[in-house]
């Protein structure tokens, strides 16, 4: 075993020691417990460090790939299924490395930052044991080598976000919260199920590079469609878990745990593992369903955007600008941008951890006041909070010299690249819907910034009939519920939740990625993490040869040859295989090339068109909420119909409850009157039945065979009762009976012998 | 007139069938235990007239044989009964028969 994979497995297990220490013993230790959350954490990041800087400063390989795995249960051959083994393995390349180092370091800040924001709630050690299991989940998925077990972790995210997002779960919100994202994440992962059951039939495994090795040679017997179909149906996994268009409905709602937990779930363990369970799988989707997927992500990155500008709770906006970033890395799979939207995954963690964790410091400050037009003014009170998160908002709205800027832009342009070599039409509509949303992202959190950070304090505006009415930002002395602030009024929090704050900052500028502030590219993370070459090639694609022949000249050669060889050649996988094994850009599906060239060229065209779009994103801010050119009131009153329909999310909570809950229950309530009448009826006429035939049975065997024995009783009773009468002791009688006989005979022979 | 004068056969069983019934009465009514052995007395001896009678005018001694042999039982029974009659008595204080019932029940 490679000393890597060991290393591996000590972080991956460290944060299950921690949950399994916190869980059983915190009220048994010095301050709950949370040093033990925090020590372990901060061993498992040392450990997670080490494997980063062998793995990707030394080694520096973009091949790099060591993997590992034992046989855990072998079922052997499974009539009617097959062979059927599980195993349990761990593969570490140039990803997991970075995704291991990225959400252990998230999770120690979260940690460290918890110790400050939770402090004395009654739950105190049990929220550090669930950040225990949420990081080890996580840890889980990214290790993972085969389906099977990164099903099981993305379970068990699942568990560990319904116990978190529910941790208030006094708070009727709270419960509804965590019950919806369960119930979201379980509608993706049957779909996920369904698809690796598709593979599995296939393929008889469940680890990735059997099923891609299989799959390159070709042994794939159903047609394309079903390949569409499991990728389709794997990409719902992340639907469901990296809350896209339709199952996003969760994440805001999600918003009911603790800040830091949203923290945790929007930058590194929930959400990003839906994006990285799709970078796993992206040699196997096919164009088809990548197709699907981009306009997935674009349609969820423009909806997401939308709804942030009219929020006013500032975790809700930080929420939807999550779903709208996912919406971009989903967007940017989908396209082929493979590396940029890692990349976007990486940097967004970071600058998303770095919001999150700002709001949590200002929800902290204000005594949980969390509706922006309540705040405002808090620079002043809080500087460090406002540096660092007004320098997490730049790289959100992808300003330059920012990480999100050359993430953003990677992605961008390989969209610009995509719907170039797709022929444009339709689908144009994906860079231009990521070039608004954009826009639209510059221009909400340049609200946000403002609201909260400039002007006046606002909090005396607030209605007076609200229940934190009392608590005024001036107030002195205030104390909220069971958290006991000694501080005056708003003030900066302490150091262990700003430290955090400054490294997750830090973590957000250009030049920890890139030397070249326009290019992601050049930087180390798009070196190591290129685009896999597809086993799925455009030759095995059923593709109508008139849209190949649309594309450019240049490669349209090449396609026609591919699209000539509808069904699934040899030379054509076997070629596939090559490239993989090179690795690299130069890709033998031509499909794929063509992306990654037109991606190429249209790098600057991003670059320029998404800047002006912040620009103007930003300076519609600035006109809006900071000259006051436009009044943002007046102006919604003015297209009051779009307010409101970006203010109520797009409706989709009331549609879901129209359709899909609202149908439920109705279903329910048939299968209900179904159940009471049809099947209780069955069930209760049996009964009857079987009653009025026990009765029956009963009667007869009360009063005939009863009666036959007590007849018999009675009988010999009475024969015993008349006949002891005649049983008198008496001699005497005796002797009567005996002449009486006597007489009797006498008579009878006399009688006899006269006749 | 003969039938008067000369005692016959009819003589000795009228006496025998009339002690035989009188024997019978004592032992059906009496209630005192040794009326009752009386009345068994009488039986026996109503037997012995007969044996005799009929040993009288049949010829032979089979008949007086007999009555010997009864007269001896008698005795013999009669000291038995007695015994038992004082044993009775000594247990109940009492010789009335029909209250002799303590197995009855």
């Amino acid at each position: 075993m490679h000393s890597l994979i060991q290393l591996s497995i000590v972080v991956l297990l460290l944060p299950l020691l921690s949950f399994v220490i916190l869980i059983f013993f915190n009220r048994r230790l010095p301050r709950r417990g949370d040093f033990v959350g925090v020590g372990i954490l901060g061993t498992a990041f040392a450990i997670s460090a080490y494997i980063f800087w062998t793995v990707i400063v030394q080694t520096y390989d973009p091949a790099f790939r060591v993997a590992w795995n034992f046989t855990w249960i072998d079922l052997g051959n499974v009539p009617g299924v097959g062979p059927l083994q599980i195993k349990m393995g761990v593969v570490i390349d140039n990803l997991t490395a970075i995704m291991l180092a990225m959400v252990n370091l998230i999770s120690l800040l979260v940690h460290l930052y918890s110790t400050g924001y939770m402090a004395g709630d009654k739950n105190y050690g049990r929220y550090f044991a669930y950040l225990g299991i949420f990081t080890f989940s996580m840890l889980g998925i990214v290790l993972s080598d085969n389906l099977f077990s990164i099903y099981i972790f993305w379970e068990l995210v699942g568990l560990s976000s319904y116990l978190l997002i529910g941790f208030f779960f006094e708070k009727d919100s709270a419960a509804n919260a965590q019950k919806k994202a369960f119930l979201a994440n379980r509608v993706g992962d049957i779909g996920m199920w369904l698809g690796i059951l598709i593979l599995y039939s296939q393929f008889h495994t469940f680890g990735f590079s059997e099923i891609y090795a299989n799959l390159a040679a070709g042994k794939f017997t159903l047609s394309n469609a079903w390949l569409t179909a499991s990728g389709i149906l794997l990409f719902m996994g992340c639907v469901g878990k990296s809350a896209q268009f339709p199952l996003h409905i969760w994440l805001p709602d999600a918003m009911e745990g603790p800040t830091p937990v949203s923290a945790l779930i929007h930058a590194a363990t929930m959400v990003a593992a839906g994006v990285y369970f799709v970078a796993r799988i992206f040699v196997l989707l096919t164009p088809d369903a990548l197709h699907v997927i981009a306009f997935v992500g674009a349609f969820t990155a423009f909806m997401a955007a939308t709804i942030a500008i009219t929020q006013n709770d500032i975790k809700r906006v930080l929420a939807y600008s999550t779903v709208s970033q996912l919406g971009y890395m989903v967007l940017g799979l989908g396209v082929g941008a493979y590396s940029a939207a890692l990349f976007h995954l990486v940097t967004h963690a970071f600058f998303k951890a770095c919001l999150f964790l700002g709001s949590g410091a200002i929800i902290h400050a204000m005594h949980h006041e969390q509706d922006m037009r309540w705040m405002g003014g808090l620079r002043k009170h809080m500087p460090w909070t406002f540096a660092t998160f007004t320098l997490a908002t730049l790289a959100l709205a992808g300003l330059p010299l920012t990480s999100g800027f050359m993430s953003k832009d990677a992605i961008l342009a390989g969209a610009l690249g995509f719907a170039t070599v797709e022929g444009g039409g339709i689908y144009y509509l994906i860079p231009v819907l990521g070039f608004f949303s954009a826009m639209l992202t510059a221009f909400y959190m340049g609200r946000q910034i403002w609201l909260v950070f400039f002007g006046e304090s606002r909090t005396h505006l607030k209605p007076a009939d609200d229940h934190h009415a009392d608590h005024h930002a001036h107030d002195s002395h205030a104390a909220h519920g069971d958290e006991h602030h000694e501080e005056h009024g708003v003030h900066e929090v302490s150091w262990n939740m700003r430290a955090p704050l400054v490294i997750l900052a830090t973590l957000s500028v250009f030049f920890v990625y890139s030397p070249d502030p326009l290019d992601g590219a050049k930087g180390w993370f798009m070196h190591m993490i290129q685009t896999p070459a597809t086993v799925v090639g455009s030759a095995s694609l059923e593709k109508p040869a008139a849209l190949a022949t649309a594309q450019q000249p240049l490669l349209a050669e090449a396609a026609v040859v591919g699209a000539g060889h509808a069904e699934k050649d040899v030379p054509e996988s076997a070629a596939a295989e090559k490239g993989e094994e090179k690795g690299g850009h130069t890709f033998a599906d031509p499909r794929q090339a063509e992306i990654a060239h037109a991606t190429h060229g249209a790098h600057y065209t991003a670059i320029y068109i998404s800047s002006i779009m912040v620009v103007l994103g930003i300076s519609m801010a600035l006109i809006v909420f900071v000259f006051k050119i436009i009044d943002p009131d007046k102006t919604a009153e003015a297209i009051r119909p779009l307010y409101l329909f970006s203010l109520n999310k797009w409706y989709w909570d009331e549609i879901y409850d129209a359709t899909f809950i609202r149908g439920s229950v109705i279903l329910s309530k048939v299968l209900s009157w179904f159940d009471t009448n049809i099947v209780d009826g069955l069930v209760n006429g049996v009964a009857v039945t079987v009653r009025k035939f026990a009765f029956a049975n009963a009667g007869f065997d009360k009063y005939v065979v009863d009666g036959m024995v007590n007849f018999t009783a009675f009988s010999v009773n009475t024969t015993g009762a008349v006949l002891r009468k005649l049983q008198t002791g008496k001699v005497q009688t005796y002797v009567v009976m005996l002449i009486i006989a006597v007489f009797g005979y006498f008579v009878y022979y006399v009688t006899k012998l006269v006749y | 007139m003969e039938q008067l004068t000369t005692i016959g056969l009819n003589h000795y069983l009228t006496v025998s069938a009339f002690l035989l019934g009188f024997g019978l009465f004592a032992v059906m009514t009496r209630k005192n235990a040794i009326v009752i052995l009386m009345g068994v007395e009488l039986i026996l001896n109503a037997a012995n007239i007969n044996f005799l009678a009929f040993s009288k005018f049949n010829g032979g001694m089979q008949g007086v044989m007999f009555a010997l042999f009864v007269i001896v039982l008698a005795a013999a029974e009669a000291a038995i009964a007695l015994a038992i009659v004082i044993n009775v008595f000594k247990t109940f204080k009492t010789v009335d028969v029909s209250n002799i019932d303590s197995m009855k029940e």
